[in-house]
């Protein structure tokens, strides 16, 4: 989920147009050959001997795994461990593993020549957009279904809600791995020394903003790939104002969703922080990277919000005693329809099983493995990040703060834990990050902002070609 | 190119050759043919005819790109293209880099070319300036880097808090130049793109043109030198007329190069800059084609892009031949 600032490859894109050019002929080609050959490729009846605990998928003990996964802020390292698990199970899978920065533009070409690899982190700035490929997908309900290692039925094991970012029309797609908790994150130490609390409403954020400024500090930094990370904390803080219809309306495109009274309150709320100059100037000149150092090392900010991924991100740029902690975003007023003490949680490196892979039950059970306990636990040690795995952190947070605060948040929040998807969904980040730049710079007021806003969900909403996941 | 001219002279002769010789077929021909003249055809066609013509038909489809269903749709994309803001927009980006970088970058290197080569003292052996090799070398660093760290160093030297051009301005006592966001404001941010392109090719052509220049004969300089010729009036009146082929053909590879500019946008501006300002049409298309998985309406823009290229060429040749460019003075 980490943004992904590698400079795009355009050699590598026209090799991979080059290539799909070549390839399609030869793969409609081929394609047509299957249609004609008979459905024997199609269903696939299982290879191996089923064992419900041991191979419940039927993969059979030869052959091998592809798996392409997305190398970001946790890199790949976590599926390898579970590889090599797996290869102690079945030692004659040939158990291939591969990095990539960017999902889509290198697996274009292996979509549409009807090769896809057997297990997938779709994840990243450039991750294939779901509603292109949703067909094209296994269902991953005998996933959870089955046991993990340990003998244990997965969906028991996982917390709750995680799933429903990975489900589409019903249809459970993707499971997502990696647990991230939405918040603003602060220094702890900092915040103890000066005497600051951390705001639950605006006016408390706008009343710490003047604080900051006596110490020569701003309240928030902003960097211009990240922008859209405020508009994730404005959404966050109208849903807990306004209530479940807030989300309902937005992920479903409607023609007046950034019009809604508790959007436009918190909008409102922040274009005073951006007016009273308590926002770092320059971010839409910053790199993001370099404007989270200046709030994480140099501690020019005191808020910044964020994914939990943070931490793993700036641990090389953290200044040391800074124990990162995160708190939820603030709210209007002191009655929300959902308490301020809510939070967007949601499930993060979506792992993805495509139909025509050569394998799809060695990608299964690749996944299945990664969901065991021991597994899930080396990840949550490794990176310092929960699992959608319950009970894998244990009280002191590997000795990280920000790894504590995360459960903590969780467990305060109790039901009230929540996401949404239709910015990743129809892919409207770029679009709207042009906007938000501008909001936070001053330059956009808040009327503006709701229009260049509601105009590019409206362009998506309208437009027949791109196919619709309604959400309930 | 007086000899071009002979050659279309015989051109009959050869044609008619051609037509008589074309009974006796031998082996030897046949092979020579099929190796020489085949090979590379079917080689051109398969790997860059048929991909343009497969992105042409791709162009008239709803194709999503990661699976083989391409519902035919006509000219819908192109139609939706018009409509659509922000890729008028970054054709227009894409037009202004056409329109302002050949002609600052050509103007430039051929100023550089002309000092290191003719520019020096008017005494004796036409030279240039003194330690020409030196400023020879240093123009043409730039080039050597990667176009990719290019933008990365640029991209630290225009950050608002901790970069060099600010703190040289704030320096120098320009203190509203403080936390300034060159990248980050619409009025700047595509000149200063600009500037870095074209920091970035100078050093390329002045190279090219100071090879041009050396190809001119000495005698000419000298002559015009006795006539009484200043250097600026060698620079206009010899100098460009003599190597006007090449000037013509750096600004139309310049061009080709403004109307893509794809790495140095989104290096330093990867998201398309403040309101858009920076966003250029490639940057669009990919956006389309990977994050969106509209490859159909990616290919249509292509189409569009390419076009675009087509004209710019034509009109830069169109100019060249109006403002006397096919008249030969280089014999």
């Amino acid at each position: 989920m980490t943004i992904q600032n590698k400079p795009l490859q355009r050699r590598g894109f026209l090799r991979g147009a080059l290539a799909t050019a070549v390839l399609l002929p030869v793969g409609g080609a081929l394609a047509s050959c299957a249609g004609g050959g008979g459905s024997t490729e199609t269903s696939k009846a299982p290879a191996g001997e089923v064992d419900p605990t041991k191979n419940p998928f039927g993969l059979a003990s030869t052959g091998a795994l592809d798996a392409v996964i997305f190398k970001g802020g946790y890199g790949i390292d976590y599926v390898e461990f579970a590889g090599k698990i797996l290869s102690k199970n079945f030692p004659d899978i040939d158990v291939k593993i591969s990095p990539s920065t960017d999902i889509a533009q290198e697996l274009q070409p292996r979509f549409a020549g009807g090769t896809p690899p057997d297990l997938i982190d779709n994840s990243g700035a450039k991750s294939i957009g779901f509603s292109t490929i949703l067909d094209q997908l296994e269902d991953l309900q005998d996933v959870i279904d089955a046991n993990n290692l340990e003998g244990t039925k997965i969906s028991d094991t996982l917390f709750a809600g995680v799933l429903a970012p990975g489900t589409f029309d019903g249809k459970l797609a993707a499971i997502n791995y990696v647990l991230t908790v939405y918040a603003w994150w602060y220094s702890a130490s900092l915040f103890k020394e000066n005497g600051w609390t951390v705001p639950t409403t605006w006016d408390e954020a706008l009343a710490l903003g003047a604080q900051a400024k006596e110490k020569g500090k701003y309240l928030f930094v902003w960097g211009k790939e990240a922008a859209t990370y405020y508009l994730t904390m404005a959404i966050e803080s109208a849903i807990k104002e306004g209530g479940d219809e807030v989300r309902l309306s937005l992920e479903n495109l409607k023609p007046d969703c950034w019009s809604q009274p508790a959007m436009q309150e918190v909008l409102t709320a922040l274009e005073k922080i951006v007016a009273a100059g308590y926002m770092m100037p320059g971010g839409s000149g910053t790199k993001f990277t370099a404007a989270q150092a200046a709030w994480s090392n140099d501690q020019e900010g005191l808020l910044y919000p964020s994914g939990s991924w943070i931490e793993n991100e700036m641990k090389d740029q953290t200044k040391e005693g800074f124990e990162m902690t995160g708190a939820p975003v603030p709210v209007v007023s002191s009655s929300p329809k959902i308490d301020q003490k809510g939070v967007r949680s949601a499930g993060g490196e979506p792992f993805i099983v495509p139909s025509k892979g050569v394998n799809p039950a060695a990608g299964k059970e690749l996944l299945r493995t990664m969901l065991s306990k021991e597994a899930a636990t080396n990840f949550a040690k490794e990176k310092l990040a929960p699992t959608v795995v319950k009970g894998t952190v244990p009280a002191d947070g590997f000795g990280s703060t920000a790894l504590v605060s995360q459960t903590t948040m969780l467990e305060n929040a109790g039901k009230n834990i929540f996401t949404w998807n239709f910015i990743d969904t129809y892919g409207m980040n770029a679009d709207l990050l042009v906007p938000w730049n501008s909001f936070l710079d001053g330059k956009l007021d808040v009327a503006g902002l709701t229009s260049a806003m509601q105009k590019i969900t409206d362009n998506v909403a309208n437009d027949s070609s791109v196919k619709k996941i309604e959400v309930k | 190119m007086t000899q071009a001219t002979n050659e279309v002279r015989s051109g009959s002769g050869v044609v008619a050759t051609a037509r008589r010789r074309r009974k006796k077929l031998t082996f030897d021909k046949v092979s020579f043919m099929a190796v020489f003249l085949g090979l590379p055809l079917v080689i051109y066609l398969v790997f860059v005819i048929s991909p343009f013509a497969q992105a042409i038909y791709y162009s008239m489809t709803s194709w999503g790109g990661f699976d083989n269903n391409m519902p035919f749709v006509g000219l819908d994309n192109y139609v939706k293209l018009f409509n659509d803001d922000v890729f008028m927009l970054s054709v227009r980006n894409s037009i202004t880099l056409a329109i302002f970088l050949p002609i600052v970058t050509v103007i430039l290197s051929l100023v550089l070319a002309t000092l290191v080569t003719i520019g020096g003292s008017s005494r004796g052996q036409i030279k240039g300036l003194k330690g020409a090799g030196f400023y020879r070398v240093i123009s043409f660093f730039p080039y050597v880097i990667p176009a990719v760290v290019i933008g990365i160093i640029w991209a630290q030297i225009f950050d608002p808090r901790n970069g060099l051009l600010n703190g040289i301005l704030t320096a120098v006592g320009l203190d509203g130049f403080k936390d300034y966001a060159w990248l980050g404001d619409a009025r700047t941010a595509m000149i200063a793109s600009m500037v870095v392109i074209v920091w970035g090719f100078v050093g390329f052509y002045m190279i090219l043109f100071i090879a041009a220049i050396k190809g001119i004969p000495a005698e000419t300089f000298e002559a015009a030198r006795i006539d009484g010729a200043g250097r600026f009036r060698t620079a206009i009146s010899i100098t460009i007329p003599l190597i006007r082929d090449n000037i013509q053909t750096a600004y139309v590879y310049m061009g080709i190069l403004a109307l893509d500019a794809f790495v140095y946008m989104s290096v330093l501006n990867s998201t398309g800059g403040p309101e858009n300002s920076t966003l250029v049409m490639s940057q669009k298309l990919f956006s389309t084609a990977f994050q969106k998985g509209q490859f159909g309406l990616a290919c249509a823009m292509g189409v569009v892009l390419a076009a675009i290229t087509l004209l710019f060429s034509a009109l830069v040749f169109l100019v060249n031949k109006i403002t006397g460019g096919s008249q030969d003075v280089s014999e």
